[in-house]
């Protein structure tokens, strides 16, 4: 049994000038504990699927057909309620601007600590704290206890994109989705938060969905690679064979 | 959500506007004619809208001094946003320093309850006609659109296409009026139609506190500073019909400058469906 | 850290006393400057039976005779000594004057300000939850005509409605004649002024609210926030609001004067005993002293509130707060 199963889902976005198809029939699943990377270029409607999985999308957009299943178990028709309580702790997400997915006005602390809270109710004040810093120092930030008194403004773009996963991470996903979470940082931080990826998949074994423009990123990091183009998943498959077929492809193209 | 053109609005303003320039051509009595055997006599055949306590035509009282509370709030919107537009600017070509002493004064203004400053500067300058109610309520009234100017073109210069538009070789006049203009138009016409209004407002409410233009000169808000005795003697068409009049402009100029003020949040809420629940 | 914020007071209460002392000389030079006789003040109509020596002598009494300087420097030192003179209208010390009002002022200004205070921030966060749903487009509709209508003819219309043709509640003074003590008496005349003051006041901050969360409801934290399993309401009571919070505390310490100052037209039209006819009566009279004391007070209620607002926004705000205590040496670096 498959971790996530997506079938023939269509998003629309229906605005005042009409009706704007966003994703078209895309079918894919994930495994258990494997990291697929779903690539494509800008405006390809990546986003819209990660969003659209976790019923995250504004007011205008609906799904029009599909069916999305975890484990086996439909949750196409979930309400929000229910849903509420699959992001808190099955999935979770990273965005790609760390600096405003971050409250401004609420110490990092403070956003780790509310998330602990959500997940785990029952902890008191010291102990969501206590759990925060674990988290911090999981996500690979040091000195947790100075660090979660500081506001998001204070912290450099890589810190700030630790502290978004620490976030995530204190729901104890089974699937992470990282929606371009490496492409508004430096490259050299780039590979970092990458190997944090990788290293919390070893040591968490959950799956990650790594949305991303860059081939660079996918080739470092995922198993499988879904190429997407104008709303449609045209290709989905392991990343050898799909390399191989580009470079195939370029040969081809190169030879005429 | 895309505003819908206020065409209701603009209708009802403009119809005020033409049917009060143009009274003389179709109204019969004098507003000015005290007729002492009609005084407080309720709207009938005769008298459309009534007579207030000294025997005027209320109907024809309306179109006459809709004439005036119009101008002064026109006259006033002029000063106000001449003023605004040169305090505004002024701060760029300025030292820090008196750019500093500029806004602090500014905001000193603006601080300072609006229509009490005009109370105080009319009460000052003791009787009023229209020209001198017209200035003072201009001089009261720009503060706020100054800081939107300046705040708009302090902005602006230093934006990238402005900037793209200079290296383009685009002259001074160029920028300023195929680039600059098209964006702080918008706020600046939309400040200027609620000036209108705010000064209508000021308008009314001095003269209706006897600090404007006397009774004997006829606008909505001298009309309405009868209301007093018209309470005692319950004839409401006199505070009702000026006042009806005076708000019905009012909200028509506000819808019109909402208008202008063109479509703000154009991103969608990120609380999405949550709210459906 | 210490020595900082003790400066940061120190230059606050310095810019303070200098604001009012700007404010009373400009005050003291535009009132003498203007033209008017202030003897009308004193004596009336009397003024004009008077022969020119009785003028010139009354004047000299009064102290008017003097340059402008001479004049604001016996001011100035009475005024330190707490003197503010008399009233030239009411023959007696400018305090008792005061003293006698400002107690009606400030219940129907202060009243006015915690209603407003609260129901803008109540209405403004219901408006936002329902953006651009029938409730929220009712309310803003409702909102924009009540803005639209002048406070004192909003007066007129109640008073006609309630106290002329209903007949409900009393329509002038703060008091009827005989029930001076009694409580249900004073509430009663307060209620129609009141409404006026909040409705007059209520839309134009409680809109400010509204949009000002609808740019925070945008926000890409937000979305982090809701995968947190928070729900809609939950991010907008403990994000979004947290957010709108210091420009809604420093907005509605800028409103209070404004909201305070503003009841005078109100007052005039109910014929409430307050500051506000006293400001109004005093410009037009030129009853000097009772002017430089009324403006004063007013214009400290402003400078003081703005500067209120000023460590306010400081003070709550994170990002300004720690940028001025601990910005530069200690975490920039990090």
């Amino acid at each position: 049994m498959n971790l996530l199963e997506v079938e023939n889902l269509s998003v629309s976005f229906y605005r005042p000038e009409g009706e704007i198809e966003a994703l078209k029939n895309v079918s894919f699943s994930l495994r258990e504990g494997e990291i697929l990377a779903v690539m494509g270029e800008t405006g390809c409607g990546k986003s819209v699927l990660c969003k659209s999985i976790l019923k995250l999308l504004p007011d205008i957009a609906k799904v029009k057909t599909g069916h999305i299943f975890i484990r086996g178990v439909e949750i196409t028709d979930y309400s929000e309620k229910e849903m509420r309580k699959l992001r808190g702790s099955f999935f979770s997400m990273v965005f790609q601007n760390p600096m405003t997915a971050l409250n401004p006005c609420m110490s990092v602390g403070d956003q780790i600590a509310e998330a602990v809270g959500l997940r785990q109710p029952r902890l008191s004040k010291r102990e969501r704290r206590q759990r925060a810093a674990e988290l911090m120092r999981l996500a690979g930030l040091d000195h947790p206890e100075e660090r979660a008194k500081q506001y998001p403004f204070q912290l450099s773009g890589g810190m700030a994109q630790r502290c978004v996963i620490a976030i995530a991470l204190a729901a104890e996903p089974s699937v992470l989705f990282a929606d371009e979470a490496t492409t508004a940082l430096d490259v050299t931080v780039q590979a970092q938060i990458l190997d944090l990826f990788l290293e919390l998949r070893e040591r968490l074994g959950m799956s990650i969905v790594l949305v991303t423009h860059s081939p660079g990123v996918a080739v470092r990091a995922a198993d499988r690679v879904a190429l997407m183009k104008d709303g449609e998943l045209f290709r989905i498959g392991d990343m050898e064979e799909i390399i191989e077929d580009i470079v195939h492809k370029q040969n081809v193209i190169s030879c005429r | 959500m895309k505003k819908k053109f206020p065409r209701f609005s603009l209708f009802i303003l403009t119809a005020v506007v033409i049917l009060c320039f143009a009274c003389e051509l179709f109204l019969t009595k004098d507003p000015a004619y005290m007729d002492l055997a009609h005084c407080n006599e309720a709207p009938g055949k005769e008298f459309l809208f009534g007579t207030d306590a000294m025997g005027r035509d209320i109907f024809s009282m309306i179109w006459y001094g809709g004439r005036i509370s119009l101008a002064i709030g026109f006259f006033a919107t002029l000063i106000s946003t001449a003023l605004a537009v040169l305090v505004g600017s002024a701060g760029n070509c300025m030292p820090v320093w008196a750019d500093g002493i500029l806004m602090r004064m500014t905001e000193l203004f603006l601080s300072v309850p609006g229509l009490l400053l005009t109370v105080f500067l009319q009460a000052v300058f003791g009787r009023a006609n229209v020209y001198s109610l017209s200035v003072v309520i201009g001089l009261t009234g720009w503060m706020s659109m100054a800081k939107v100017v300046r705040a708009e073109v302090l902005q602006l210069r230093n934006t990238d296409y402005v900037l793209a538009a200079k290296c383009l070789g685009g002259g001074f006049f160029h920028v300023l009026f195929r680039h600059l203009a098209p964006n702080f138009f918008p706020s600046v016409l939309f400040m200027a139609v609620m000036n209108v209004r705010n000064a209508i407002v000021a308008e009314s409410t001095l003269s209706f506190m006897g600090l404007g233009l006397p009774v004997e000169e006829v606008s909505w808000g001298s009309m309405l500073s009868l209301s007093e005795n018209a309470l005692l003697s319950r004839s409401w068409w006199i505070i009702l019909i000026p006042g009806a009049f005076l708000v019905g402009t009012l909200f028509c100029l506000t819808n019109l400058g909402d208008y202008m003020r063109g479509n703000a949040n154009r991103r969608h809420s990120n609380l999405g469906c949550e709210k459906n629940d | 850290m210490r020595i900082l914020y003790i400066n940061k007071m120190l230059y606050h209460a310095g810019k303070f006393v200098l604001s009012v002392f700007a404010l009373s000389v400009l005050v003291f030079t535009i009132s003498r400057l203007a033209p008017g006789d202030p003897l009308y003040a004193y004596y009336g109509e009397r003024v004009e039976k008077m022969s020119v020596e009785d003028q010139e002598q009354a004047r000299e009494r009064l102290g008017l005779h003097e340059p402008i300087v001479t004049q604001y420097a016996r001011w100035l030192e009475g005024a330190l000594h707490g003197d503010f003179g008399i009233s030239y209208q009411y023959k007696t010390d400018v305090k008792e004057v005061i003293a006698a009002r400002i107690g009606n002022t400030l219940l129907l200004g202060g009243l006015g300000f915690l209603l407003i205070f609260m129901l803008a921030l109540w209405l403004g966060l219901f408006c936002a939850w329902r953006e651009e749903r029938a409730a929220d487009r009712i309310i803003c509709r409702i909102g924009m005509v009540t803005s639209c209508i002048p406070e004192f003819w909003l007066s007129l219309l109640f008073l006609l409605l309630f106290a002329v043709w209903l007949g409900w509640l009393p329509g002038s003074g703060a008091y009827s004649v005989g029930a001076e003590g009694s409580a249900a008496d004073r509430a009663a005349h307060l209620v129609l002024p009141l409404a006026v003051v909040v409705l007059g006041h209520l839309w134009y901050y409680a809109f400010q609210v509204r949009n000002r969360l609808l740019e925070e409801v945008r926000a890409d934290y937000v979305l982090l926030a809701r995968m947190k399993g928070l729900s809609g309401k939950q991010v907008l009571y403990r994000h979004c609001l947290r957010g709108a919070l210091p420009s809604y505390l420093s907005m509605m310490a800028v409103a209070l004067p404004h909201i305070l100052g503003g009841t005078y037209v109100v007052e005039t039209v109910f014929s409430y005993p307050g500051i506000g006819t006293l400001a109004y009566e005093s410009a037009r009279y030129q009853d000097y002293n009772l002017l430089m004391v009324v403006s004063l007070l007013t214009g400290t209620l402003v400078i003081f509130c703005n500067t209120i607002a000023q460590i306010a926004n400081e003070r709550i705000d994170p990002r300004m707060r720690v940028r001025d205590t601990a910005g530069s040496g200690e975490v920039g670096s990090l």
